[in-house]
């Protein structure tokens, strides 16, 4: 909301107060205070100068030296590139010292060799609107010397954020009260003419919807003429950032942002018979002032008249038939009371809002909607009618308890009774004899002991409540252990190379292709939100995978050449095509590309291959032995199951080759999605240390040849069977292939792995260790043609 | 005879002295102390010298190996000092480094995990919940009215089912109420989401970090030294802090928290880093009607909770102008956090 300084000093005695002192009360009354925009100028050394001459400044053809009368001892030597004044003309200088912005101060200088002891200024350069170009040419008989800001009008906007329980601060006089409270400062009462009211006949009011419109009143007032509003009332408005429109609706929005409370005038001669206060009628249209069309409901409060028109939707906008223009010459002012929950209702639903329903949403003061009436009718002038009241206005408050125990333990003893007692005082509560407090009709939102407790903390301020640190014990959870793994599994990772990211958990359409479940969705698994702010962002992600995609191409388009990422955090999906709904529960994904290591002179660029990222998914399980089991999935190449040890523990894939190059990446890409609830038990792992060998061991190697087809996994199970109580490791250390069929078939690949062989209890003899290796030869020697070279 | 090791020892030691390399060295030593060298076949001559000089003999005979040997093996550390000298004069120290990669945690990661650890030392545990949520965890239960304005799909992204993302990490404190026994003393980070417009300064999905504190005795004193105490750690313990009133539904007194901090380049100001109010005992009157039982009785219990944005914490600690930064991942970034 928009407060002008000016205006609001109609309501308290503001002189004296800087700024930066306003801004402060608003912001310990709980407003914040979001911008303040200075109009005019502000500094006080911008004055009247004359022009007594101007002659060519020696070194510059555009610039002109000038002397200036600033009402000072002697002249004062000015350089100018300005044309468009006269000698003798009296225009504005800026003297040193003078702060035309934040980080601009006018200083004495030296232009081409020339001293300029100031400057004279544009209208622009002082914080006034822009005029011709050149000097700003002040009337001749502004007097020499008085600082220019006398001669024009200022004023300071504060653009301030009102709390949705504070309503009654919603105008110039409410926030006026709230600060002359705070300020313990006199109100000046506003101006509060009375008009009497009388019950309205039925031909003129039908109020059929009292529960929506508890109170409903209407002024007719004839012989108005519609115009251009008069300068203070446009200044009024202009200063809070309006736009004029006619002398009626000018009007109404002035005792609008003055009491808070919201009017309407309708044109008279637009209004057949009496007017109607009824809900909408399930599919009626209804064309706002905007423009907009609008069906409604039932839940929608009209103001119609006899021939059904829906003239206006109650408390939110005018219809677009129904307003004041030029023509008018008879107007029906409305001020009435709306039911808060049922202008929200309408608001919402329709998308449209406006001052008024911003205001009738949060409730206004009920003993405020006559007197404004009488305010826009004192100022439209005419010869009004008397203002005719269907309905009854809510009752006011009830009053409140305040428990003085519970709010002295609330703020630490820091208050006294009677200091507590007089800020409920100074808000407009009194204490009734009972001892409760009767609270006055602008403040609904008081309702309970906290409430009244808020409104004596808020004011005594909690800059006076003392500090106080204790607390309970608090038993680790679950979800810190699973935090603590988190943290583990990521320093991991960022000790592998790997750069953690975070991306959005909404994802396209578009990417889903990139998905890598760690259970392959069906139709209905897919969650998708009811109205995306964008087709790139509709759907929850039931994999990580897409998002660090999307990433990698974007460091890729960066030239980065070694893409090490992953990311930890929820996925979403449903399960079983839907019939299990809304499944949260939380993945890591890892995506590894391009070259191993940065290019170097010391070591030779090389392009990360599948054995690179298997070597990450094993050096982040140490102690669990990690393998990769195919798998086939239509969206990826080389899909396998990430197993540690027996248990599937995530997905792992390469993205197929045409993805890659849709994506311009010119290695492969391998990515792995898991499961975090899994990885967060393996790293808990327990276990008693294995005794060093005391026993030396020996190695034997054995070369093998067989088809290039044949997997190594053909060898590992071969000699998990082989169950060679002295064979302690192996280790695959050649692997040998020649697609030219020279040195070795072109369809067959030399493998050699490395034994050793152990006994922990004694130094085995040469011959034993020959029959072990013997042992596992023979079990390898069963693999389909294999042979040993 | 004599003279015929002598004359050797002499020889033997001019081969030493000129040899330049390990391999001369070796030559010159062979060949004098080898099998066929030319002491050791002077040395078996020793049979053919008479009984009497048999001794002499020897004794010259061992020292003139002594002194070659020991010759050989000077000449040898000289040898070997130069090659070391050599070896070492060939290393360029300027040469960059043979790279091992690095990796960073997100400097979300950093944040939260810095906030943690200071609340969990303070005695909060770890709660979490869903960030697909209903209404009632959302909303009702923390005393939002059904036609609130935050309540639309203008601001809030809805699902078919009526479900709805959570617009904060307040709906942790409902789900642990809900369970729990007091004391509580929890705190939930998390993601929530808002229906806005990615731009410099808002994200659609962004971070929080809930607290709670639910106890027969917890006063504005304890929510204010909590909070003090936090941002003291967080941001260095001269830093002002100052609670401003404000209005949230579901506290009652609400505050917002400020820190006067310097950006570099600026003057100190005021920035809003969290929220903060005592529970509403509205609260806990709807978790109780829905627990049907009075575990967390208004009359006996007292409440704080807060939220900040973590997000928000990140950029003020780093000077990060865009929030976009935080989601974009580019390595330029995120490898400032190594």
């Amino acid at each position: 909301m928009n407060i002008s300084l000016n205006w609001l000093s109609t309501h308290l005695d503001l002189s004296g107060k800087s700024i930066a002192e306003i801004s402060d009360l608003f912001t310990f009354a709980g407003v914040e205070v979001e911008g303040i925009v200075t109009k005019g100028i502000s500094s006080e050394k911008i004055v009247v100068a004359q022009i007594k001459e101007a002659i060519q400044h020696p070194n510059a053809d555009r610039l002109k030296v000038t002397q200036v009368d600033c009402g000072e001892e002697g002249l004062r030597q000015i350089v100018c590139g300005a044309t468009n004044y006269k000698v003798g003309d009296k225009v504005p200088c800026c003297l040193p010292g003078a702060k035309l912005t934040e980080d601009f101060t006018i200083g004495e200088t030296v232009m081409r060799k020339v001293e300029s002891k100031g400057m004279l200024a544009a209208a622009e350069e002082i914080g006034l609107p822009k005029g011709e170009d050149g000097l700003l040419i002040l009337p001749e008989d502004a007097p020499i010397g008085v600082p220019v800001k006398s001669l024009f009008d200022s004023d300071v906007l504060l653009e301030l954020e009102v709390t949705p329980n504070r309503p009654d601060l919603l105008s110039h006089a409410g926030m006026g009260r709230e600060l002359a409270t705070l300020l313990k400062t006199p109100l000046i009462s506003p101006e509060s003419p009375l008009a009497s009211t009388k019950q309205a006949g039925a031909d003129f009011i039908q109020l059929e919807s009292p529960d929506s419109c508890p109170f409903y009143s209407a002024t007719r007032i004839d012989g108005v003429t519609v115009g251009e509003s008069p300068t203070w009332l446009k200044e009024r408005l202009t200063s809070i950032g309006l736009r004029p429109i006619n002398s009626i609706v000018d009007i109404t929005n002035f005792v609008l942002h003055e009491t808070g409370q919201p009017l309407h005038a309708f044109d008279a001669a637009k209004v057949t018979g009496s007017l109607v206060i009824r809900q909408a009628k399930d599919g009626e249209q209804f064309k706002a002032l905007d423009e907009s069309v609008h069906t409604l409901t039932p839940d929608d409060l009209l103001i119609s008249d006899e021939s059904g028109a829906a003239l206006a939707l109650a408390g939110v906008m005018g219809g677009i038939d129904s307003g004041v223009n030029e023509t008018t010459t008879s107007i029906i002012l409305e001020s009435a009371y709306f039911t808060p929950s049922n202008i929200r209702r309408t608001s919402r639903r329709t998308f449209l809002s406006s001052d008024s329903s911003y205001r009738y949403e949060r409730g206004i003061d009920p003993q405020g909607v006559l007197p404004a009436a009488a305010l826009a009718i004192k100022h439209i002038g005419g010869s009004s009618s008397e203002t005719e009241a269907a309905g009854s206005l809510p009752l006011p408050p009830s009053p409140v308890s305040l428990d003085l125990g519970k709010l002295q333990h609330l703020l630490g003893n820091s208050i006294s009774t009677e200091a507590a007692e007089e800020i409920l005082t100074r808000l407009g509560l009194s204490k009734l004899p009972v001892g409760t407090w009767q609270i006055p009709s602008f403040r609904q939102d008081l309702t309970r002991h906290i409430d009244l407790a808020e409104e004596i903390t808020r004011v005594h301020g909690l800059a006076n409540v003392p500090s106080r640190l204790r607390g309970t014990f608090a038993a680790t959870s679950a979800v810190d252990a699973a935090y603590d793994a988190d943290m583990v599994l990521r320093r991991r990772l960022a000790a592998l190379g790997l750069y953690e990211c975070q991306t959005i958990k909404l994802i396209s359409e578009t990417q889903l292709p990139d998905i890598l479940p760690l259970r392959p969705l069906q139709d209905g698994d897919l969650i998708r939100v009811k109205s995306p702010l964008s087709e790139d962002h509709a759907i929850m992600r039931p994999s990580i995978v897409p998002g660090l995609v999307a990433s990698a191409e974007r460091n890729a388009r960066q030239q980065v050449k070694s893409l090490r990422l992953f990311e930890m955090g929820r996925v979403f999906r449903n399960a079983g095509g839907g019939k299990a709904k809304d499944q949260e529960s939380d993945n890591l994904a890892l995506l590894i590309s391009g070259s191993t290591n940065p290019s170097s002179w010391a070591a030779k660029d090389r392009a990360t291959d599948i054995y690179d990222a298997k070597g990450v998914l094993s050096a982040l399980l140490p102690g669990h032995t990690i393998s990769l089991k195919p798998k086939d999935r239509e969206n990826v190449a080389l899909g396998a199951e990430i197993k540690a040890g027996d248990q599937t523990v995530g997905f792992f894939a390469r993205l197929l080759p045409s993805r890659e190059r849709s994506l311009d990446f010119n290695s492969p890409v391998f990515v792995a999605e898991l499961d975090l609830g899994k990885l967060r038990k393996l790293i808990s792992r327990t276990f008693q240390v294995e005794e060093l060998p005391q026993f030396p061991g020996s190695t034997r190697d054995a070369a093998m040849e067989l088809p290039i087809g044949t997997p190594n996994a053909a060898i590992e199970a071969a000699l998990a069977k082989a169950k060679e109580p002295l064979l302690v490791s192996y280790e695959c250390f050649d692997l040998f292939t020649d697609p030219s069929g020279e040195k070795i078939a072109a369809d067959r690949k030399s493998i050699a792995y490395r034994f050793l062989y152990r006994d922990p209890a004694k130094t085995l003899k040469q011959k034993e260790i020959d029959e072990a290796h013997e042992r596992i030869i023979a079990l390898l020697g069963k693999i389909e043609d294999l042979a040993f070279r | 005879m004599n003279e015929h090791i002598a004359s050797i020892q002499t020889q033997a030691l001019e081969l030493i002295a000129v040899a330049s390399d390990a391999r001369s060295l070796d030559d010159a030593r062979v060949s004098v102390l080898g099998k066929k060298g030319s002491l050791s076949l002077a040395g078996a001559a020793i049979k053919d010298v008479p009984k009497e000089e048999k001794a002499a003999f020897g004794q010259s005979l061992n020292a003139a190996r002594t002194a070659i040997t020991s010759a050989i093996e000077e000449k040898q550390a000289a040898i070997q000092q130069i090659a070391d000298r050599a070896a070492l004069a060939g290393i360029d120290i300027t040469l960059p480094a043979r790279a091992l990669p690095t990796g960073a945690l997100h400097p979300l990661t950093q944040i939260r995990d810095e906030a943690t650890h200071i609340l969990r030392c303070m005695g909060f545990a770890l709660a979490d919940g869903p960030e697909i949520e209903d209404e009632f965890h959302c909303f009702d239960a923390l005393n939002t009215p059904a036609d609130h304005p935050a309540r639309n799909e203008k601001d809030t992204f809805y699902f078919d089912s009526g479900k709805l993302l959570r617009t904060h990490t307040s709906s942790v404190q409902i789900r642990t109420m809900e369970t729990a026994t007091p004391p509580i003393r929890i705190i939930a980070p998390g993601s929530a989401y808002r229906r806005d417009e990615i731009d410099a300064t808002h994200l659609s999905v962004f971070n929080q970090l809930e607290g709670l504190y639910v106890d027969t005795d917890v006063t504005l004193p304890d929510l204010k030294g909590t909070l003090e105490y936090f941002f003291h750690e967080m941001f260095g313990t001269t830093t002002e802090v100052r609670f401003r009133p404000h209005f949230f539904p579901f506290t009652e007194p609400s505050f917002e928290i400020d820190v006067k901090l310097q950006v570099k380049g600026q003057a100190p100001r005021w920035m809003e880093v969290a929220g903060c109010g005592m529970v509403d005992p509205a609260v806990f009157e709807v978790i109780n009607s829905n627990r049907k039982d009075d575990a967390l009785n208004p009359e006996k219990l007292t409440g704080f909770a807060f939220g900040m944005g973590l997000d928000r914490l990140a950029m003020i600690r780093w000077g990060i102008k865009d929030i976009r930064l935080l989601i974009e991942n580019d390595t330029r970034f995120l490898s400032q956090f190594a």
